[in-house]
């Protein structure tokens, strides 16, 4: 049985009337989980949908449950954010965990491996972005459909809980020694940061290319909430900044704006000020974290048989950039030419 | 370093020999091609700088092992002699990987002992050696 009858199985059955699934097509991204469009026809009736599906192999370990609850948590309230519109964790007719949500049209995500994409829209692009990052930290994360499955952590503990999740991922996939993100880990605990302002939903994964812009300045589906939970709202900033994704450029973050444009824009959004001293630890949590990725896709590409070249791309080419961004930071923090 | 040039090559051709199913045609296998050629030009890369960077980077841990076993144990001096059994990018990731395991442990204990100096010395070590790994995209055009 093709996916595409799989999937007509599992609506007809959910929504107890046939179900007829077209144009089934998968998409490039969304590393962690197969992305499929599709649409879904019900008698005269055409939904947009997207299927995200658990892989065989991931860059990332991520709860599908979490994601979905996420979209749940923020569709509808003025950010825009698809449709979460089922969950399936047992895998059902698909036989692995998926959910499906509402497919936004006319627009496009960018890699952060291509040229500065924006153009003339950049600043009117890092407006809507850095705002929306804001408004998700403004949001009280325990009154939303989030918190029905994501632990809230202490404020004083929101550093530690991620610190010790991402060093435990670089001590169970680590296949050769990485001095240089250990030396960062170490620095880390040495100085730890104060307790969060506040609690908030951290996105987990907010940069470039996990949202959709309409190529007219629009950012239009803010995507890709997989590794979603509750924590720092400056975990989200530091991520979002993160040299990693600003198309080689120093002076404009994630080839958008100026970097203290985009932080006034995210406090003036989140109604928070930001701490410098706290900052500057999430800064370089946000590199050690990709660093505990990319050395997980390394891991995977090869347990899974070498098949996957986004796997191995990420496991090489993106960790030794992970590996320059790091060092650069622990050079500066030194105050090292 | 992982995963190595032969994997990915590998890993290139199994991937482009793999029939996809009929929904990941289209735009996901264009996507695929696109990273497998990406990897492809890397590769090559890899192949024209990877020696010179590794027996590089062996050779300055060395030198920083040497440096700090004064202070901080003559352990650090039998780790230094480390020696490739040749140069091929596989035997100098070999010694490259005892060599940090061993880098790890001096830093360590600079830190622990507050010899700035020599730590500093480590911290621009990794520096270097991640601009020396450096890897260059083609410039390709904002899509």
């Amino acid at each position: 049985m093709s996916l595409t009858e799989q999937l007509e199985a599992y609506l007809s059955r959910i929504w107890e009337q046939p179900v007829k699934v077209q144009d089934m097509s998968r998409i490039p991204g969304g590393a962690s989980r197969e992305t499929y469009r599709f649409d879904a026809c019900l008698g005269d009736q055409i939904r947009p949908l997207i299927l995200r599906r658990d892989p065989v192999g991931s860059l990332i370990d991520t709860d599908r449950r979490l994601e979905f609850l996420a979209f749940r948590s923020f569709h509808g309230t003025g950010l825009p954010v698809p449709e979460a519109v089922a969950l399936e964790e047992e895998g059902g007719e698909l036989e692995r965990p998926f959910f499906i949500m509402g497919r936004i049209d006319g627009g496009k995500a960018q890699s952060p491996f291509s040229a500065p994409p924006y153009g003339e829209h950049a600043a009117a692009i890092g407006q809507q972005f850095f705002s929306h990052l804001g408004t998700i930290a403004r949001a009280d994360p325990l009154s939303l459909p989030i918190a029905e499955f994501a632990p809230a952590p202490a404020l004083d503990a929101c550093w530690s809980r991620e610190l010790d999740y991402w060093e435990g991922v670089i001590n169970e996939d680590e296949e050769h020694p990485q001095p240089i993100v250990r030396a960062a880990i170490r620095r880390l605990r040495r100085a730890p940061p104060p307790p969060a302002q506040k609690l908030s939903v951290i996105h987990g994964d907010y940069r470039t290319g996990n949202f959709m812009h309409d190529g007219q300045g629009r950012i239009i589906a803010l995507l890709d909430w997989e590794m979603a939970h509750i924590g720092d709202p400056l975990e989200d900033l530091g991520w979002a900044i993160e040299p990693l994704w600003s198309y080689g450029e120093t002076d404009r973050v994630s080839g958008m704006l100026p970097r203290d444009e985009a932080i006034a824009i995210w406090e003036a959004a989140s109604g928070l000020k930001l701490d410098p001293v706290a900052f500057a630890w999430w800064e370089l949590f946000a590199s050690v974290k990709g660093a505990a990725i990319w050395i997980s896709a390394a891991k995977e590409f090869r347990a899974g048989g070498l098949m996957d070249p986004v796997l191995g791309f990420s496991g090489w080419y993106t960790a030794r950039r992970q590996d320059e961004v790091i060092a650069r930071k622990l050079c500066a923090l030194e105050g090292l030419s | 370093m992982t995963p190595t040039v032969p994997e990915l090559l590998l890993g290139n051709f199994l991937c482009l020999t793999n029939p996809p199913p009929p929904e990941s045609m289209g735009e996901f296998l264009q996507g695929r091609v696109a990273i497998t050629g990406m990897i492809a030009l890397l590769s090559a890369q890899e192949a024209e700088h990877g020696i010179e960077a590794r027996v590089w980077e062996n050779g300055a841990i060395r030198d920083l092992l040497r440096q700090g076993a004064p202070r901080h144990g003559a352990a650090h001096l039998v780790s230094a002699q480390a020696v490739e059994s040749d140069l091929t990018l596989a035997a100098l990731d070999r010694v490259n990987a005892d060599l940090r395991r061993a880098l790890i442990d001096l830093h360590i204990q600079a830190e622990i002992s507050g010899d700035q100096g020599l730590d500093h010395a480590i911290l621009r070590f990794y520096r270097q050696s991640a601009d020396r790994r450096r890897l260059d995209l083609p410039a390709s055009p904002a899509s």
